[in-house]
């Protein structure tokens, strides 16, 4: 049924680029070249495609899952990165240069000649070397916040060493944290306090992420005297308040621009980093596997067995 | 009087855009060419292979079908090889980093207001406009 549903997609797009005159690289062109003879009709085909689309994305924000079972895709990351902006400036100038895209580059393959075959063979190398381009120009970004692409070569494995890392508390002596690194990138610990940050910062983390909500605790550890502790010693300080069983998509995509944004290693906490963990295993599920993600919570001694069909879900609609 | 030639783009865009609200109601997935070929490509599509290679099948196969009802429909790609396969090395490699093209940043990501679809189809439009007007009417190459 879904193959079924897919052909359908697929053809009617293909026969929408052909109808629409997308397939002719003159038209497109024609829309980018303003100086010379501007041709419009690719703004009307963007509206066009717009406004049947804008009704969907309305209708499924009112529906729980697809008609075929599938999770929705997560709400749009507000992450603007690096890699989109200059990502976005080579696609289009590849796109000038010839007049094709994606879509009609395949749509047209029949009947453009060994140029669309040279084309397509050219897009599919880039694709491939993209990975290790992306390696070395952007090695200081970790997590990629996006939904749309997963990408597993930017993932830090997960950790397979000790349990967990205890650090003394600093001054007192009185506190010991319990960081659990589920990844190299990425560590949960139950409730810490705030003579707890120096330690987390000379531990090496960048980003202190709050997973609980200031209702739960006393006011000396709400986010705000969190923050401002975090901030002084040159951390940044997220507040994603996860409420124990209602965690919401805002708080995975939350967590995640977080993470794709911190320049080190992330260091998240709640009651006793469950929450924190479950946000982990839901905004990785496009990149690791179910397993991987549950076993590497469990080594830590977190549960996250309940989400299987969640991170099936996720990972299948990527 | 309206050019035949956008009458025809709309009617072709609002079959695109019902393509992609079909595969996004039913099978709950976001149209993108180039994030569909490129989960295909690196391996990060495990699970969704046979619906993607479905997709592109289709998409390649209905137009093949159609066109000798489109007499008319023809590429009128450029025939110089090296400026064809730096465009689709620049393609294949600016869709990956961005993550998306014309499909899915471009109708997929406006039409749900996304700020990072909207700044990627500002960005490629305007990369590519820029690009046309140095190399065609400053250089005169192209």
């Amino acid at each position: 049924m879904r193959l079924v549903f897919a052909a359908l997609a697929g053809g009617m797009f293909g026969a929408g680029l052909l109808v629409s005159g997308m397939v002719d690289t003159l038209k497109v062109q024609g829309w980018l070249d303003v100086f010379g003879a501007w041709d419009p009709t690719l703004a009307f085909v963007m509206g066009g495609a717009i406004l049947p689309m804008a009704f969907a994305w309305r209708l499924a924000a009112r529906r729980p899952r697809s008609w075929l079972g599938t999770a929705f895709p997560a709400p749009s990351s507000p992450e603007i990165g690096r890699e989109l902006v200059a990502g976005s400036v080579l696609f289009g100038m590849g796109w000038a240069l010839a007049g094709l895209c994606p879509g009609p580059a395949l749509a047209s393959l029949t009947f453009g000649g060994s140029g669309g075959l040279i084309f397509l063979f050219a897009m599919l190398l880039g694709m491939v070397i993209t990975p290790a381009l992306r390696r070395q120009l952007f090695s200081g970004t970790n997590f990629s916040g996006t939904n749309l692409g997963p990408d597993p070569d930017r993932t830090a494995q997960p950790n397979t060493g000790p349990r967990s890392r205890a650090i003394s508390g600093p001054s007192s002596g009185t506190t010991r944290m319990d960081i659990r690194p589920l990844t190299s990138r990425y560590a949960v610990s139950p409730q810490i306090e705030l003579a707890d940050l120096a330690a987390i910062k000379a531990a090496g983390f960048t980003t202190v992420i709050d997973n609980r909500p200031d209702a739960e605790i006393p006011p000396a550890l709400h986010a705000t005297p969190m923050r401002a502790t975090a901030e002084a010693l040159g951390l940044t300080f997220i507040n994603n308040p996860v409420i124990s069983g209602g965690l919401t998509e805002a708080n995975i995509a939350a967590q995640s621009a977080a993470a794709a944004a911190s320049t080190g290693p992330v260091f998240a906490y709640c009651a006793s980093g469950n929450r924190s963990s479950v946000v982990w295993a839901l905004m990785n599920a496009a990149k690791l596997d179910a397993d991987t993600l549950i076993n590497t919570a469990a080594r830590y001694g977190y549960t996250l067995e309940h989400l299987r069909g969640q991170l099936a879900d996720r990972a299948a609609k990527s | 009087m309206i050019n035949p030639d956008w009458l025809w783009g709309l009617a072709g865009g609002l079959m695109i855009g019902t393509a992609g609200a079909l595969y996004l109601l039913i099978n709950g997935r976001v149209m993108g060419a180039s994030g569909i070929i490129g989960g295909l490509i690196d391996g990060s599509a495990r699970r969704s292979w046979a619906e993607r290679s479905t997709f592109i099948a289709a998409l390649i196969a209905v137009p093949m079908a159609l066109l000798p009802a489109f007499p008319g429909a023809a590429t009128h790609l450029t025939g110089n090889i090296w400026v064809i396969a730096v465009a689709g090395l620049l393609v294949g490699i600016g869709t990956r980093l961005a993550n998306g093209c014309t499909s899915g940043h471009g109708v997929c990501g406006i039409s749900r207001l996304s700020p990072r679809g909207l700044l990627a189809t500002v960005t490629f439009i305007l990369a590519g406009a820029l690009l046309l007007a140095v190399l065609r009417h400053a250089l005169g190459w192209i």
